[in-house]
């Protein structure tokens, strides 16, 4: 055990840590992290604003396994395998929808596999097999094929989180304090969703996650230069970590109007600064991102070491007005959203990592190293995450398969 | 009171289907500055969709005119994709109102990117992908001096635009 914890530790403090590039492209690595990691902590997926309504449902895939998130008729979500237990076929298709809107192969108010037109309700209970007694006589009951049902709670702003392990530690344990700086923001009153899209890019999933744990990036940004770099406050901002890989950013006052056509924020969220700006970056792979008016939450699914499927939304508060709504959707757009100034050169940056990342590329160093007691130019966000990392997949970010042949001794 | 009789409406139809060809044109060789010059004054321009994740329609981006010449004359200062886009549109409808000595239009196009600095400039330059789908829907005021683009509202159907656009559609 000691010697294995030795390999794992990578921030020494004593150089310039590193973590070699195989971990962003290397096949095995990925296939292990889905099991190491993503099957096994507690990821935030859609917000409960997508599934206002009892019976309402949101798809989804998790490490590779199709979930379905569904508003039961009681009114609490749930989630489950959105797989037939009887010959595998995915039973929601849909990305979104309500079970009230029978399918041809189906009754209302259930989710049917249109396959053999099995029937789930919105518990996840069997509630028809079509010809079961001629075919199965009494092998096989309804209530043995359920559809299995995952850990899942709603929290932090209203999302829906969820984990694929029975096993998992409570959620406000992987959590812990990490939302601490959010919490009057997120939890005071109901939020709404306001913007949704997609990208997949071709590049490793980390390689988001660490830049949204770093801001020494903001040179590429041309509106973080000239409405936070430039000013007050901002080399002021700390990184705080948390147990599990978990990191906060510390907020300062951003000037708009220090880019042309830019104004100051007119909107917020409870005990939120107008131009303030915090942040959230959760382990393995998901941020929080306020900027005074609108809140932004990125999740990813990894797909291959290679390829990553991340997926933006911009949240406000429930009770705005048509009015306000607008007004955060314009903000929102500035910079982010598909057309926003900042998302675009952002995915730039991870996709010129992709290239250079490519499976079988040569492996390389990537620095890790910049030290300044843990403000916003420092690189902790991210040796706090492969630290996390490392714990988990029992290697060493920087010599990742030297490590795997120490454990498997 | 119409600024011009009815008959003569009726025969801008040519004319806004070119404006909306010329658009198309000046938009392709990033003569945004050009574009504009196509536009009313109090010219809105917004790209919107429909998310069936969500279940909403969605504002993407939202600009005066204004604010669509401060965009561009800040484009060199940010980072962006320098792949071009070109447009490929055709005008379905366009309806005149003599009435309001305006019109409404509805052209489906497809945008298509060629790459040069996106991805791999070496291996990837030169090709063509298909970026986006979906309709402009034109309004235009209708003056002495021709069409002019009142409204544009481009309605993407294309809703997974991967690392997106700095650039007007």
């Amino acid at each position: 055990m000691t010697a294995q914890r030795d390999e794992v530790a990578y921030d020494s403090g004593e150089t310039i840590p590193y973590v070699d590039s195989r971990i962003y492209s290397d096949q095995g690595i990925f296939e292990e992290e889905l099991e190491k990691i993503w099957k096994k902590v507690w990821l935030v997926t859609v917000h409960e604003s997508e599934l206002p309504d009892p019976l309402d449902f949101r798809t989804l895939t998790v490490a590779r396994e199709p979930v379905v998130i569904v508003r039961g008729s009681d009114g609490k979500i749930r989630a489950f395998l959105n797989v037939c237990p009887h010959r595998g076929n995915l039973i929601l298709r849909q990305p979104s929808g309500s079970l009230t809107v029978a399918e041809p192969s189906g009754n209302a108010n259930h989710m049917t596999c249109m396959f053999h037109a099995w029937q789930f309700d919105s518990f996840g209970r069997c509630v028809d097999i079509p010809r079961a007694k001629a075919g199965y006589q009494d092998r096989l009951k309804k209530e043995d094929v359920a559809l299995k049902q995952f850990p899942c709670e709603v929290a932090h702003g209203g999302f829906v989180w969820l984990s694929l392990d029975r096993d998992a530690q409570p959620l406000a344990d992987y959590i812990g304090h990490a939302f601490d700086i959010m919490q009057q923001e997120l939890d005071t009153e109901p939020l709404a969703i306001f913007h949704y899209h997609k990208a997949i890019i071709p590049s490793n999933y980390k390689l988001w996650h660490d830049t949204n744990s770093e801001f020494y990036h903001d040179y590429m940004h041309y509106f973080n230069r000239a409405t936070s770099m430039l000013q007050k406050g901002y080399f002021e901002r700390q990184y705080t970590a948390f147990p599990n890989g978990h990191c906060t950013v510390g907020s300062m006052e951003v000037k708009y109007d220090a880019y042309q056509g830019a104004a100051d924020r007119v909107l917020s969220f409870p005990g939120m600064p107008r131009n303030g700006w915090k942040m959230v970056d959760l382990f393995p792979g998901a941020t929080y991102n306020i900027r005074g008016s609108s809140l932004r939450v990125d999740t990813m699914t990894p797909i291959g070491p290679d390829r990553v499927m991340i997926e933006f939304r911009g949240l406000g508060l429930k009770r705005d007005t048509p009015d306000e709504q607008a007004q955060r959707v314009r903000d929102h757009n500035t910079i982010w959203g598909p057309f926003g100034r900042n998302l675009h050169e952002d995915l730039l940056g991870i996709t010129g990592q992709g290239v250079s990342m490519r499976p079988g590329s040569t492996p390389r160093h990537i620095l890790h190293g910049r030290r300044e007691n843990n403000s916003i130019h420092d690189e902790i966000g991210m040796r706090h995450f492969y630290t996390e990392w490392a714990r988990r997949m029992g290697r060493s970010p920087s010599d990742p398969f030297a490590s795997a042949l120490v454990a498997a001794e | 009171m119409n600024i011009v009789a009815t008959a003569e409406l009726k025969s801008v139809e040519p004319a806004i289907r070119e404006v909306i060809y010329r658009a198309c044109l000046l938009l392709d060789d990033e003569k945004f500055l050009d574009w504009l010059n196509l536009c009313a004054p109090d010219f809105k321009y917004r790209i919107t969709t429909y998310s069936p994740e969500i279940r909403r329609q969605m504002t993407w981006y939202e600009q005066d005119v204004p604010g669509l010449k401060v965009m561009i004359e800040l484009l060199p200062k940010h980072n962006t994709d320098h792949g071009r886009l070109t447009r490929h549109a055709t005008v379905y409808t366009i309806d005149v109102d003599p009435s309001q000595n305006e019109a409404s239009t509805t052209t489906s196009f497809a945008c298509y990117r060629t790459m040069l600095d996106g991805i791999n400039s070496h291996i990837d330059s030169g090709e063509t992908q298909l970026f986006l789908i979906g309709k402009y829907y034109d309004r235009f005021r209708i003056g002495k001096e021709g069409p002019r683009f009142l409204e544009r509202n481009v309605f993407l159907d294309t809703r997974r635009l991967d690392k997106g656009s700095h650039y007007p559609i």
